[in-house]
């Protein structure tokens, strides 16, 4: 059994990877396998996490269920189209619920957090620290500064771009651009990462050519 | 010889090959390293060949995707079978992780959350083994959830791995006392704000069925306040987002991070803030942080093929800028 | 109907009410149950290590009364690594009742907050250093009890400057309705939509849209579903093919309706047709494994890559890339962004998704909601410079007044937990 599941594990990855060659027919069987079982897993995994882990086990505790329970049935009067816009409902709970939760974690650590972050005393390490920087940490603190600020003058939509406003939204969209370089670096790290632990699964565990 | 001809020629070695070294494996082959030697001639090999598509390109003949997949895919697979070992210097953000964890005394209750699936278990299997690993030598107390559904499955297989160690098997760790399995909760954030007053109301019992209650490590944790140090493994959402601005925004709880190289840079702003305390970002993270717990795992064997592929793909994009430009701005690949 | 009055309002009620709830409720707290606490009886003093001193114990501030903050000073015994303390043991009394032991703390803790408790309960504490062989109890508090607060005043200014971007957004929304022009700054990419279209048509292709991989309750698909009604309408009006490949049954549902709305106001209902829009899997590499089939295979003459992506978003946009089409991508996740710049035609950057689908669709509460932001900006724009300065003066030069508005600024900006 450990061998079957050794070489169709090999079978699959070998599978997905000839797609850089080009489409064919051992990709499209990999890829339906994969869909069809993820697709399988996902409504297992909901009926039995949310549904049952959730509400079943726990409906005698906690009568508030009852009117989740209730919202999610609504939501399934979506397939009586006559009346599927009672669906509406339980999705103006979900989007409700969910913006004003964000609304304040956003505020605080996005906004509130960060501005905080951002008032530093330029030529200084810290505050009360005096003029003792290094060229280090003024560039730092010059570049986290100008870069809060021209990417906030970006990203204001109210104002056109031109003149010394341009300028600075120009500066803005540089030092965002350079943010993206360097994290398309770290993806490049991220996507290599995943293929060598592909190549170490066929060089190791199945062929063990290496340990 | 017709492309499918090629094709099917190509398939069957394939299949000699493998068929060839996994009966060499089954019979108790082993690991093949390659000399000095033949390591340095493959590497000079690969530069000239590179050298060689370069002066191509300069001519003007492009090269085609699959040569750059071919290309990746060899200095991927080659540096597994060298001999040497990759020079690793450790960033702040892992060091900074590294001492957050070792102020803790022993004792200390260490939540750990393993928010991801298989398919980014290269990058951040390895950063949960050596932190779990970790926190046991510390005799620290571990306990672990998720909040993705294979999160702690992969979590299991981490302990397993630990676990054969010898030396944490003279430990005698017992499950339920050093430390614990919560599960899978679904819910996504409101997990993490459920949790800021009830870790036991999102976690009634671990995912084996054993009660909460009965579980003397966590039987006295009733919400963040009684955990010492968060980390999270982070692949997405829900992730490392939410734990910071739900469990150390709100709750003021003291975490670290392990994430995904792509996810990694987002995650400098909270580091430079001072939301979380040290940062372990992709492989180069793990491998750091296991140079630092002074464990070689998986990491760390697989940096000098991060290296190797990151010196490929500095080539080809001087090639294919090379070509862009020559070219008058077009394409730099032949089948675009 | 009657009711489309209500629900429209419903969202905005429920976000409000929790938003209100959240800064305002510190008792928004679930009830846990009762932990089982040993109870065993106070400790005999032991001399050989000496015990924690100035135990104070304080009401938590802002809360539903259910909590107590304790700090003392640790045993002098207790040092790094030479220390002989091994932990605290932390008693409690309830209503002048036998102490109990209420939680073990490590060597070197200085303070504790005791969650769960109830008002008009005298709560009496001490607490015990411990070492290998000794114990050494601190002297008792006075009996204390909790308070319950109405209001957290610790989020007061976070309140106040999310009114004033609250009230402003509202303020434009409701000027935009009363039929006021609001400006909105021309955003790169946003002609290209059209041409895009005229040429997947000239070309006889089909249009690929992908609104990502999240649900519809994030606001980023919400932008793409808008941004789909308008490409929508101007495929119905070129007659071309749009297909579009789903991973929420959610997401399928509102792109389905919103076709077809674009149809309908084309006039052209019967060319409408439930299959351009259907579900692949929640999961997301199958999703991608799906996507980028129909890429190779269809041969899109242009993708629409808008909403909330992840790891996928550069092997989509390599992909679609590689068949030669003309790709239009915008999302807010910055860690994306890079590979959708990279690949795409045209990329919309962050909040510029936002402005785009208030921009297209015209409609008073985004445009409004995208105007009331600037004024967030704004005021973030302005803080940022003026504390700068204020920081970097107070630091060549340490003057009072500059020093005063420094830590006002500060201290608006700092939110406790």
């Amino acid at each position: 059994m450990e061998h079957f599941a050794l070489w169709l594990a090999a079978f699959l990855t070998l599978g997905i990877i000839s797609f850089l060659y080009k489409d064919n027919a051992w990709y499209k069987l990999t890829e339906s396998i994969f869909i069809g079982l993820s697709a399988g897993y996902w409504m297992v995994s909901l009926f039995w996490d949310n549904f049952y882990g959730k509400f079943w086990v726990n409906k005698s505790e906690s009568p508030y269920l009852y009117v989740g329970a209730v919202l999610g049935l609504l939501m399934l009067l979506r397939l009586v189209p006559r009346i599927g816009w009672i669906s509406r409902w339980p999705l103006s709970f979900i989007v409700g619920a969910t913006s004003g939760l964000w609304l304040i974690n956003y505020f605080s650590s996005n906004i509130m957090k960060q501005i905080e972050a951002t008032i530093l005393p330029l030529f200084s390490a810290q505050f009360g620290s005096g003029f003792d920087a290094g060229a280090a940490a003024i560039i730092g603190n010059l570049v986290i500064v100008t870069g809060t600020f021209s990417g906030l003058v970006y990203f204001f939509f109210s104002k056109e771009h031109k003149g010394a406003f341009g300028r600075t939204a120009k500066l803005g969209i540089w030092i965002i651009m350079i943010t993206f370089g360097a994290s398309f670096g770290y993806t490049v790290m991220s996507r290599m990462s995943l293929f060598i632990g592909r190549i170490d699964f066929l060089l190791s565990d199945w062929l063990g050519m290496i340990l | 010889m017709s492309t499918r001809a090629k094709e099917i020629l190509v398939i069957i070695m394939i299949v000699v090959f493998s068929l060839v070294f996994y009966f060499r494996k089954i019979a108790g082959g082993k690991e093949i390293i390659f000399s000095n030697l033949v390591a340095w001639v493959l590497i000079a090999l690969l530069v000239l060949s590179l050298g060689l598509i370069l002066i191509l390109t300069i001519k003007g003949s492009l090269i085609g995707r699959r040569v750059v997949f071919i290309y990746v895919g060899i200095v991927l697979a080659l540096p597994l079978f060298m001999p040497f070992t990759q020079k690793i210097t450790i960033s702040p953000e892992v060091r900074s992780l590294y001492e957050a964890v070792e102020k803790l005394p022993p004792g200390s209750k260490v939540l750990v959350s393993f928010d991801y699936d298989p398919p980014s278990a290269p990058e951040l299997q390895p950063m949960g083994e050596s932190f779990i690993r970790l926190c046991f030598q510390r005799d620290f107390k571990v306990i672990i959830m998720g909040l993705w559904p294979q999160g702690p499955q992969q979590a299991n297989i981490a302990i397993d791995k630990i676990l054969e160690d010898p030396e944490m098997q003279a430990r005698n760790l017992r499950y339920g006392e050093d430390y614990v399995n919560l599960g899978y909760q679904a819910g996504n954030e409101f997990v993490i704000q459920r949790m800021g007053s009830s870790f036991k109301s999102m976690f009634p019992s671990d995912y084996r069925g054993i009660p909460y209650d009965s579980m003397p490590l966590v039987r006295n944790i009733r919400n963040f306040s009684n955990i010492d140090f968060s980390f999270n493994l982070s692949a997405g959402f829900p992730g490392s987002v939410e734990w910071v601005q739900i469990a150390v925004d709100r709750y003021g709880v003291e975490l670290g991070l392990g994430n995904t190289a792509v996810q990694a840079p987002q995650m400098y702003t909270y580091l430079n803030s001072g939301q979380v305390v040290g940062l372990l970002g992709g492989m180069n993270g793990g491998a750091e942080f296991e140079l630092l717990c002074d464990y070689k795992g998986k990491a760390t064997k697989f940096m000098l093929s991060q290296s190797f592929s990151h010196m490929v793909i500095i080539a080809f994009i001087i090639i294919g800028n090379v070509a862009y430009f020559l070219g008058g701005r077009k394409s730099a690949l032949k089948d675009k | 109907m009657k009711t489309i009055g209500l629900f429209r309002f419903l969202p905005a009620l429920t976000s409000f009410s929790i938003a209100f709830f959240i800064i305002f409720s510190p008792a928004l707290k679930a009830q846990a149950p009762d932990d089982s606490l040993s109870t065993t009886s106070p400790d005999a003093l032991a001399v050989s290590i000496a015990p924690p001193t100035s135990l104070v114990v304080f009401d938590y501030k802002y809360d539903d009364g259910e909590a107590l903050e304790l700090t003392w000073v640790p045993s002098v015994d207790d040092l790094p690594v030479v220390g002989k303390v091994t932990g605290y043991e932390l008693y409690r009394s309830d209503n002048g009742g036998e102490f109990y032991k209420i939680t073990e703390l490590i060597p070197g803790s200085n303070n504790f907050r005791d969650e769960d408790l109830s008002t008009g309960v005298n709560y009496v504490y001490y607490i015990v250093a411990l070492s290998a062989d000794a114990r050494a109890a601190s002297v008792k508090t006075e009996a204390i009890q909790t308070h319950r607060e109405w209001l957290n005043f610790n989020l007061k200014y976070l309140f106040l400057i999310a009114l004033i971007i609250s009230a402003s957004v509202i303020y434009f929304i409701e000027t935009a309705r009363r039929g006021k022009k609001l400006f909105v700054r021309k955003i790169a990419g946003l002609e290209a939509v059209d041409d895009a279209i005229g040429q997947a048509t000239e070309m006889g292709r089909s249009i690929l849209f992908i609104p990502g991989i999240n649900d519809m309750d994030e606001v980023q698909t919400l932008a793409a579903i808008t941004i789909l009604g308008r490409v929508s309408r101007v495929v119905a009006d070129y007659d071309t093919k749009i297909h579009m490949p789903v991973s929420r049954s959610l997401v399928m549902t509102a792109a389905r309706e919103t076709i077809k709305a674009s149809y309908m106001a084309a006039g052209r209902p019967d060319a409408y047709s439930d299959d351009m829009v259907h579900y692949v899997t929640d999961e997301q590499f199958g999703y991608v494994a799906a996507v980028d089939a129909i890429m190779v295979r269809e041969k899109p003459a242009t993708i629409f890559l808008l909403g909330s992506f992840f790891a996928e978003s550069l092997i989509l946009a390599e992909t679609g890339n590689s068949v030669g089409a003309i790709q239009i991508a915008g999302t807010a996740r910055p860690a994306q962004l890079p590979f959708f710049i990279a690949a795409c035609d045209f990329t919309l950057i962050g909040e510029e998704l936002f402005a785009a689908s208030a921009y297209l669709s015209g409609e008073p509460k985004q445009l409004g909601s995208l105007k009331g932001q600037d004024v967030g900006k704004a005021l973030a724009m302005l803080v940022i410079l003026i504390a700068v300065i204020l920081a970097t003066i107070s630091e060549i030069r340490p003057l009072e007044t500059v020093r005063y508005v420094l830590d006002f600024l500060i201290q608006v900006f700092t939110i406790k937990t």
